[in-house]
């Protein structure tokens, strides 16, 4: 725990009528910081810590029996064998794939997407603001499941009134086929995401200085110019921290494909993603200690995604 | 000593006397043992997702002072079964669960079941038939108790079969026949939908052209996933598809069963189990379904599509009362006629007992099958069930395999990566596997 350089109490120089109290109450303060911090720790050391420790302790070992398997299993230590196992598994390693086609599409979509509108909302153009950053940000606000049996039902042949429009309009369309399951999957999240990144961005926006845009647009810079070259550097902190949550919410995708693979969207199996990798090695093939290490092999891929953003992000912010 | 590293000191007391709390509320129940001398009932936690289960257990409490069941309903299929072993594995498992015969050989060697044997091994030996008894002996042991047997059955809407001039087929052969027909009187009316994602159907009919996705030599695993009759089945479905003959649905979707209320798809696989249901998600179309053996490859035949048995989980502290109750849900005329008590989804299963047929038979209302004798077509239908089949110790794994491979590219592919899988899953957990 980290405590303030406490100021050396040894002499007093100047001796008033206040120093024991100001001591006294250096103490009780500081007890009062210990209570209040105490909470944080006993939680971050329960569901953080010993979660994290106890998966690092579980990938060490697998479970083994032998003959036709009913004489019981037993548990031996393995080292790294769990992580070898996921890194050799190409089931695993496609999940990456998978995921990093979906972040090629799915960030862009997201990022640029939201800013445009949340420029849009900031702009004179925008009348019914209020409706509007209400009507973006409704979504975020269904669960990201029942979002998705929404979308499902929308996107499933024989259910979907959009399709028989499309039908009936002499069209055809499959959301489920290989060419456009991915952007069926990141229409589903963009759908959920999109308002809750605006209001981020619509909230940074109304920090800037009016003056600084007045300015601009004394010196005779248009609405669009004003928004590029000022308005977007001015959020650039909102920009990258956006990113950074997004990043690491996209590499943990789970319901979404989850869903459209239960619906029958061939080229989304029950790998796809690194977090259903995961979850069918724990839950389908009860096989826990591969669950751990791969759950860590991709908490680690977070830890350097994030890093990697923060480290362009700062370098683009000081660039600007 | 300086303040701060004491009230840090203070703060790591504090932070490991939670965690330990917290271990303890996790891990702490209050012991307790079998025997009711003290006169408090045994309380039994029963998980399932079975129809008719609340009016079993309402009869059951009804009936019993000293043993009191606590039901909770928990999804079917993986979902469940995960739940299931993750129970096991976190100590707070039920006491009893519904343990299809698919997953017994999978449960009893992940360590998740009780041995049965002192408990039940009579019980089961004496009223059930050789060919169900092995689908939960494996070992010598006895896992779980049958309750039900569900060989293959074929659902067909009477009405439409006559407006579009089809006969019941008989053969697989006359299916593909009628299939042709029916598409070409409606190009919107399909036969039958063959879903992609129910794999236990695909088992269910390599089953019954004589398939053995998985067979014991010695104390050794041998898989049959992709073995010739598989094969054949999947060749046979996989052009009925390519053909647009048959549909494929999602299984147990709205979308399929808005095909077959509004009379887009004219019958489909199931078993005795599958009436239940019926009536509640397709009431309209009461009296206008009736049911057939299934179609076969020449001789009558029929695989097992489903069935159920009770097994006891690890971490139970009440054998014996559990054991009990099992006795009486898969043996005992009350246990059997409360199934079917249930008004809006009774139970329509065939009990593996034959001594319960009769019993179940009677009270179920023939009424949505046109009076059709369900339960006496079912259980002829169990004689023809093909002897030598056996469930594999990874069956979940092999299944999604299957299901899988079959989404990317056919059942052809779906067997050819589920025997991988088998294979492979045999090794990896130390089983050995039969060269």
């Amino acid at each position: 725990m980290a405590a303030p350089p406490a100021p050396a109490v040894k002499t007093r120089p100047r001796p008033t009528t206040k120093p024991p109290a100001t001591s006294a109450l250096r103490r009780s303060q500081r007890r009062a910081a210990a209570l209040f911090v105490v909470p944080f720790f006993v939680l971050f050391a329960a569901v953080m810590v010993a979660p994290i420790g106890y998966a690092v302790w579980m990938s060490l070992f697998q479970e083994h029996s032998s003959g036709l398997g009913f004489g019981g299993t037993q548990r031996v230590f393995s080292g790294i064998g769990n992580y070898t196992k996921a890194l050799s598994d190409a089931g695993f390693r496609d999940s990456f794939v998978h995921i990093a086609l979906y972040c090629a599409l799915y960030i862009p979509v997201m990022i640029g997407g939201s800013l445009l509108l949340a420029l849009l909302l900031d702009s004179a153009m925008a009348r019914a603001k209020r409706f509007f950053q209400l009507a973006l940000f409704l979504p975020h606000a269904i669960p990201g499941l029942i979002a998705s049996l929404i979308w499902i039902y929308l996107y499933t042949p024989g259910l979907s009134p959009v399709l028989d429009w499309i039908g009936a309009l002499g069209g055809s369309w499959d959301f489920y086929s290989n060419d456009h399951v991915l952007s069926s999957m990141v229409n589903l999240c963009a759908w959920q995401w999109i308002g809750y990144n605006m209001v981020i961005f619509y909230a940074a926006l109304q920090a800037v200085p009016r003056e600084v845009i007045e300015a601009a647009v004394v010196d005779g810079a248009g609405a669009l110019r004003t928004a590029l070259r000022i308005k977007v550097p001015l959020i650039a902190s909102a920009l990258v921290m956006t990113v950074l949550f997004t990043c690491v919410g996209a590499i943990q995708i789970f319901t979404e494909p989850k869903l459209l693979n239960q619906r029958g969207a061939p080229s989304v199996d029950t790998e796809w993603s690194p977090t259903l990798f995961i979850w069918k090695a724990g839950f389908v093939q009860h096989d826990y200690g591969l669950a751990a290490a791969a759950s860590l092999l991709l908490a680690l891929l977070g830890v350097v995604l994030s890093y990697l953003v923060t480290r362009l992000g700062n370098r683009w912010k000081a660039a600007s | 000593m300086s303040r701060t590293s004491r009230s840090f000191r203070t703060a790591a007391i504090a932070v490991v006397a939670a965690l330990g709390l917290l271990a303890t509320a996790c891990g702490g129940d209050g012991g307790s043992t079998d025997s009711a001398s003290d006169g408090k009932p045994v309380t039994i936690k029963y998980w399932t997702w079975t129809l008719g289960a609340k009016s079993t257990v309402e009869a059951f409490n009804r009936t019993h002072k000293d043993i009191k069941v606590e039901f909770t309903e928990i999804p079917s299929s993986t979902e469940g079964y995960s739940k299931l072993a993750n129970a096991v594995k976190a100590g707070n498992a039920p006491d009893v669960a519904t343990i299809e015969y698919q997953m017994v050989p999978e449960f009893a060697s992940q360590g998740n079941l009780i041995d049965l044997t002192d408990y039940a091994g009579k019980t089961v030996k004496s009223k059930f038939p050789a060919s169900v008894q092995s689908l939960v002996t494996f070992g010598g042991r006895t896992w779980t108790v049958p309750y039900d047997v569900a060989p293959q059955l074929y659902y067909y809407r009477t009405d439409l079969f006559k407006k579009y001039g089809i006969e019941v087929p008989k053969t697989w052969a006359e299916f593909t026949t009628a299939a042709a027909a029916v598409k070409k009187a409606d190009k919107n009316v399909r036969l039958a939908s063959m879903p992609k994602s129910d794999p236990a159907l695909l088992a269910a009919l390599s089953w019954q052209a004589g398939g053995k996705w998985f067979t014991t030599e010695g104390d050794a695993w041998k898989p049959g996933v992709d073995d010739a009759p598989s094969k054949k089945v999947a060749a046979y479905w996989d052009r009925l598809i390519k053909d647009d003959l048959v549909q494929s649905f999602t299984a147990y979707s709205p979308e399929e069963t808005k095909a077959r209320a509004s009379g887009r798809t004219l019958s489909f696989l199931g078993a005795s189990w599958s009436a239940g249901g019926m009536k509640t998600a397709m009431p309209d179309l009461k009296g206008k379904w009736a049911v057939a053996p299934l179609p076969n490859w020449g001789t009558a035949a029929s695989g097992n599509y489903g069935g159920t048995s009770y097994g006891v989980l690890k971490g139970s502290r009440h054998t014996e009362a559990a054991a009990e109750f099992i006795e009486w849900l898969t043996t005992n005329r009350a246990g059997v006629e409360a199934r079917l008590a249930d008004l809006e989804s009774p139970s329509s299963a065939l009990p593996a007992d034959p001594q319960m047929r009769p019993v179940a038979a009677a009270k179920f209302d023939t009424a949505y099958l046109g009076g059709q004798d369900l339960y006496k077509l079912a259980s002829e239908q169990v004689d023809t069930i093909v002897p030598g089949w056996t469930w594999g110790p990874n069956q979940l794994d092999v299944y999604t395999a299957v299901q899988d491979a079959t989404a990317k590219s056919g059942f052809g592919g779906g067997v050819t990566a589920g025997q991988r899988k088998a294979e492979s899953g045999i090794t990896e957990r130390g089983l050995k596997l039969a060269r």
